[in-house]
């Protein structure tokens, strides 16, 4: 048995998911030390520590040649690093908003924070896996760890039905992938997502006697297995129907860590799969399939939310259809250079051959997946703010009447709810706005015009919601003997954080833009 | 030009934020400061606007106070600004108007007084930066961002109906909004070559420039088997629905019937200021936005819509005039009195002839101040009875004087009595449309419009002023107080002055007016120079295209000259018929001194 020899070069990659990993350990044990009565905070701010560290070292890799890593089980590329740091950010904020809501409920424990942070690495390491094995344990990592912070109160029916629900659908479509994942070994012989490109081409050329594929039924199986895995996992409509009751049933800082972290990290996945697999197996299956589900993803998710009353389902449905901007992005990346005729799907370059770039394409997700963890963690960040314990079991807690009056008598959380409010709408000056522009300028390059035109009408239906939010805080007013919670310094921090990089990126996005702005941005060999 | 002047304009743009900022943290109680405060920030406002104005006036170029800085650089965004004359005319228009909003609010907004002085800052901001970008994107942004607060104003400081009206305003608006902006990416990837990608204004409209004139020489040929560059097949392809986005987008902010549907509700719904605003600016945003962009951008496509265009806009004025007629509450009436005279500022740019276009963009100024002083005036008495019906009024001549007589002088004007400047506008536009290639019944349509208008207001100020005193509780209404007054009475000098000596204010439109048609009438043959702005550095050396047009630089090279156009603008004005002999005083080599 040969050792492989790993030199440092192996291990930058990885060495976020290892402070975040190492950091959990440290809450974990620390916790033994302590009484019931101990104060705790000093377990939120070490977790955001793990996360600034963490983050500081994929923004580090960011620069660094893009490279197979551990044997070409991982890959080291600008992609996955920004994802990295993406993760990192969410996790961070989340974390500070846990503190306070979990101080609140008198459930403040480091075995929370450690969860947190082991999804958190789980993320980081989805984001680079470049097998199919690496891949499955990173997302059950992820997934567990979710699972157990889902269903982190106990007490109440919401809760548990949340918790049951992700953890009786997530092991289904986790099934469903790994059992995908085991038809395409099966027609291909390998897990690595390179060498099986290349041996599904080859795969799908055989003919037997009759003239036949004796492998097509087998690779198609497993590839769309694999896509409603991924499917499942970002929320991507007909695969969203757990979104909102888990969203609802989450303890609010765990909702947001889902949309933002989980979710990207899922993005992050697909595309390196997809990308890797797709061409591979039928040039246009890839991009009508994309295409499809980003148009039923952006129109329902947005119609979804439309009648919802309580804000915390009204931001699951959002982030259904957020989610459906990214495919739309995704489907682009398949469109790239090609002429296909399907109705609304259609992609026509614009000026003759497309000179579009799928560097455009990825800056544009990228961007996106920052600016929405930014601006949906300080959405829910309100809501932590607001939410109190005793509302919970009337089962108002986050009703869009908690929000009436609030302009009055919190101005400066109405004020960032507001901001948050217009930049998930898409409106300038904000991250969303910009965002928005990256994504549908990539789109449009793609030659997507008709998706294009869908998504933008669907986010002006969007804006319907949000601004009710907004209608609520300022236009009507408080509610008799309306309670607001104390203030916590960690709640109020996140929100000035969140609040202020929402609109600072949304003015400056240089920066990340320069960032982003790579030709070799996702790794292939 | 000196360095200040290429400053100026993020002066007049930001100055209202920077109050903004300093009124942020001022404490919520000190309603006497917040008010000064504003005030004074928007006479600081109003002074750069003038100043700017001045500046331009003084100068030759086209495009001028330019200033240029990075901004995304990765997508081809920059902070681009500067002003043509249009630009130039509704900047001062926007500027002087701010102080008079914020005296018009003085005594009633009491509720929420610093949100309500942020608000109308902010607004004021938006709308500067949307009138001077020369960024399509940058123009965008403002032209968004100008929601937020409108819709505040609208939501928090209306009426009984003011959520819905205002929410109806925002989606409106921000439809038409968002398909412009996927129209905004199309057009940027068809004019501007791959890996320069660009919003800025100057290369998106010269990167069209050839295309568009392939087009034309395409669509005379009979549109059949034209070999077409890239560019000129992708305008042929998307150019209509690129132009019919943007003319939507604009559509609905002029309100062109029939999308005009939101502004009954805005306008009534909406409060003093809001109205004033909304009428007097934002309204203009449609407008300048065909002129700026829909119809110098698709000049084969607004050719080709040209008809339908000047259609909607006759209907707009003959259903606008008639809806008038019909209505019981009496802001709902200038509300649809805006629809129709707003339709004549469309026919004028849908009539693409000089005298059309420059009439247009006079009638947008004279919209801005007379719906606006009518606002403000109606805003008056409301705050005395908070009643907005016909029948609550009547024979408030013999109780308010003065504001009758006000009321009156400013009605003049919004039905276009020779000697206010509501003449100057409309007869301007409908003598260009008879002139242009419009078939007849349009001007004839348009000028019934005018009876119409006269018709309408005239019975208004009959119903509210003359007659007995019907009711009780408007026995006891004092007249306007001092600062009433002085709030009226710029918008008196300005009817007046701009009614008797347009001159100076034409020639400095007139200068847009020149391309404007020049570029909207564009044909296969057409020597429409390429539009070079000074402070953009210039660009990495592109492969150039074979056949480059070589550009000429408008910032020095061209000198002041006389205009033939002017010239031609101006005779039937002075002709022996001509009811209006002020005219004639001012002789044209007069107003030329202005440049």
């Amino acid at each position: 048995m040969t050792i492989p020899e790993f030199t440092m070069a192996d291990f930058w990659p990885v060495i976020p998911a290892g402070i975040l990993t190492a950091a959990a350990i440290v809450l974990m044990i620390s916790e033994v030390f302590l009484g019931a009565a101990a104060s705790r905070t000093y377990q939120s701010l070490l977790s955001v520590l793990a996360c600034v560290l963490a983050g500081a070292v994929a923004l580090m890799n960011m620069t660094d040649t893009p490279r197979a890593v551990l044997q070409g089980y991982a890959v080291m590329d600008p992609f996955s690093s920004f994802l990295t740091l993406v993760v990192c950010v969410g996790t961070g904020l989340a974390a500070l908003l846990a503190a306070g809501f979990l101080q609140h409920r008198n459930a403040e424990r480091g075995e929370f924070y450690a969860l947190m942070l082991f999804a958190a690495a789980g993320m980081t390491l989805l984001g680079l896996s470049n097998e199919f094995i690496t891949l499955f344990v990173n997302l059950e990592v992820l997934s567990v760890a979710t699972y157990a912070l889902t269903a982190w109160l106990r007490r109440g029916s919401r809760p548990s039905e949340g918790a049951f629900k992700y953890f009786i659908l997530g092991a289904f479509a986790a099934a469903l992938m790994l059992y995908g994942a085991a038809l395409l070994y099966g027609a291909t012989g390998t897990t690595h997502l390179t060498d099986m490109a290349a041996k599904l081409r080859a795969a799908l050329a055989e003919t037997d006697a009759s003239g036949g594929h004796p492998k097509q039924m087998l690779i198609y199986a497993g590839f769309l297995l694999v896509g409603a895995g991924f499917a499942f996992k970002v929320a991507a409509v007909p695969f969203h129907m757990w979104t909102p009751d888990v969203y609802e049933g989450a303890p609010t800082p765990v909702t947001a860590l889902m949309s933002a972290g989980v979710k990207a990290a899922a993005f992050v996945a697909l595309v390196r799969v997809f990308m890797a697999l797709g061409p591979a197996v039928d040039p246009q299956l890839p991009f009508i399939a994309f295409s499809v589900l980003a148009l039923l993803t952006m129109v329902v998710g947005n119609l979804l939310a439309l009648p919802q009353r309580n804000v915390k389902r009204m931001l699951a449905y959002s982030s259904i259809a957020h989610a459906g901007y990214l495919l739309l992005g995704v489907a682009a990346l398949f469109a790239v250079g090609k002429d296909a005729k399907v109705g609304v799907l259609s992609s026509t370059p614009l000026v003759g051959i497309s000179g579009s770039m799928q560097s455009d394409v990825y800056q544009g997700i990228l961007f996106y997946l920052l600016g929405y963890t930014v601006t949906a963690i300080g959405a829910f960040g309100t809501i932590v703010a607001l939410e109190r314990r005793e509302d919970e079991t009337k089962g108002n807690a986050w009703d869009l009447d908690r929000f009436a009056g609030l302009g009055s008598r919190k101005p400066g959380w109405a004020l960032a709810m507001t901001v948050f409010m217009l930049s998930l709408g898409g409106v300038p000056p904000t991250v969303g706005f910009i965002g928005k522009v990256l994504l549908f300028r990539a789109a449009v390059d793609a030659g997507l015009l008709g998706l294009s035109i869908v998504g933008m009408l669907a986010s002006a239906a969007g804006v319907y919601y949000y601004l009710r939010v907004v209608v609520y805080m300022y236009m009507r007013p408080a509610p008799e003997g309306a309670l607001v919670p104390e203030r916590r310094w960690t709640t109020e921090l996140a929100l000035v954080a969140t609040a202020a990089g929402t609109v600072l990126f949304g003015v400056l996005p240089g920066p990340i833009t320069a960032l982003l702005q790579r030709t070799d941005m996702l790794f292939h060999r | 030009m000196s360095s200040y002047d290429s400053r100026l304009l993020n002066f007049v743009i930001f100055a209202p934020l920077v109050f903004a900022a300093v009124l942020f943290i001022l404490p919520k109680n000190e309603k006497g400061q917040i008010r000064a405060l504003t005030f004074i920030a928007m006479l600081v406002d109003a002074a750069l606007a003038i100043w700017a104005y001045v500046r331009f006036a003084e100068g030759p170029a086209e495009f001028r106070l330019e200033y240029w800085a990075s901004w995304v650089p990765e997508i081809g965004l920059s902070y681009h600004v500067g002003i043509d004359g249009i630009a130039a005319s509704l900047v001062l228009l926007t500027g002087i108007l701010g102080p008079l909003v914020v005296l018009a609010s003085w005594t009633f907004v009491q509720d929420k007084v610093k949100e309500f002085h942020l608000a109308i800052l902010i607004l004021q901001t938006a709308m500067m930066g949307a009138l001077c970008s020369l960024d399509l994107l940058l123009f965008y942004i403002f032209f968004e961002a100008m929601l937020i607060p409108m819709y505040l104003l609208i939501g928090v400081w209306g009426s009984e109906e003011r959520q819905m009206a205002a929410m109806k305003f925002f989606l409106y608006t921000l439809v038409g909004s968002l398909l412009m902006l996927v129209a905004l990416l199309g057009v940027y990837f068809i004019a501007t070559p791959a890996g320069q990608h660009s919003f800025d204004y100057a290369a998106v409209y010269n990167g069209l420039l050839g295309g568009s004139r392939e087009v034309a020489a395409c669509v005379k040929a009979g549109g059949e088997n034209c070999s077409l560059s890239p560019v000129a097949a992708a305008l042929m392809r998307y150019g209509p629905w690129m132009f019919g986005a943007f003319a939507l987008a604009f559509a609905i902010k002029v309100p062109m019937w029939p999308v005009h549907t939101w502004l009954p509700d805005a306008h009534t719904q909406a409060p003093v200021a809001g109205s004033m605003i909304l009428a007097a600016v934002m309204l203009k945003m449609g407008t300048f936005g065909f002129w700026r962009f829909a119809v110098p951008l698709f000049p084969a496509a607004a050719q080709k819509y040209q008809l339908a265009l000047a259609t909607l806009a006759v209907i707009g004025i003959v259903y606008g005039a008639l809806m008038c007629l019909a209505q019981r509450d009496i802001k709902r009436l200038i509300a649809y009195s805006s629809v129709s005279h707003l339709g004549y500022c469309m026919l004028g740019l849908a009539a693409m002839t000089p005298e059309a276009a420059t009439g247009s963009a006079y009638q947008m100024l004279n919209h801005g101040v007379s719906t606006g002083a009518l606002f403000l005036l109606f805003g008056m008495i409301y705050e005395r009875r908070h009643v907005r019906l016909l029948s609550d009024y009547g024979g408030l001549a013999k109780v308010m004087p003065i504001f009758t007589a006000f009321f009156v002088i400013v009605t003049f004007s919004s039905v276009a009595v020779p000697g206010t400047n509501g003449f100057i506008g409309e007869f301007l536009v409908l003598l260009g449309t008879f002139n242009s290639k419009l078939p007849l019944w349009v001007g004839v349509l348009a000028s019934l419009g005018v009876v119409l208008g006269a018709a309408y207001m005239l019975l208004m100020v009959q119903k509210v002023f003359f007659g007995p005193v019907t009711r009780k509780e408007n026995q006891q209404l004092h007249d306007l107080n001092l600062r009433e007054i002085a709030t009226t009475v710029p918008f008196l000098i300005l009817i007046v002055v701009m009614g008797l000596r347009p001159q100076p204010l034409l020639t400095v439109i007139e200068q847009s007016t020149r391309r404007y048609v020049a570029r909207a009438t564009l044909g296969p043959e057409s020597s429409e120079p390429q539009l070079q702005v000074k402070t953009r550095p210039p660009p990495t050396p592109a492969p150039a295209p074979a056949g480059a047009i070589p550009s000429l630089k408008l910032g020095e090279n061209e000198a002041p000259k006389p205009s033939p156009a002017r010239d031609r603008l101006l005779r039937p004005m002075i002709s022996p018929n001509s009811p209006r002999p002020v005219l004639m005083a001012a002789p044209p080599a007069n107003a030329q001194g202005a440049h």
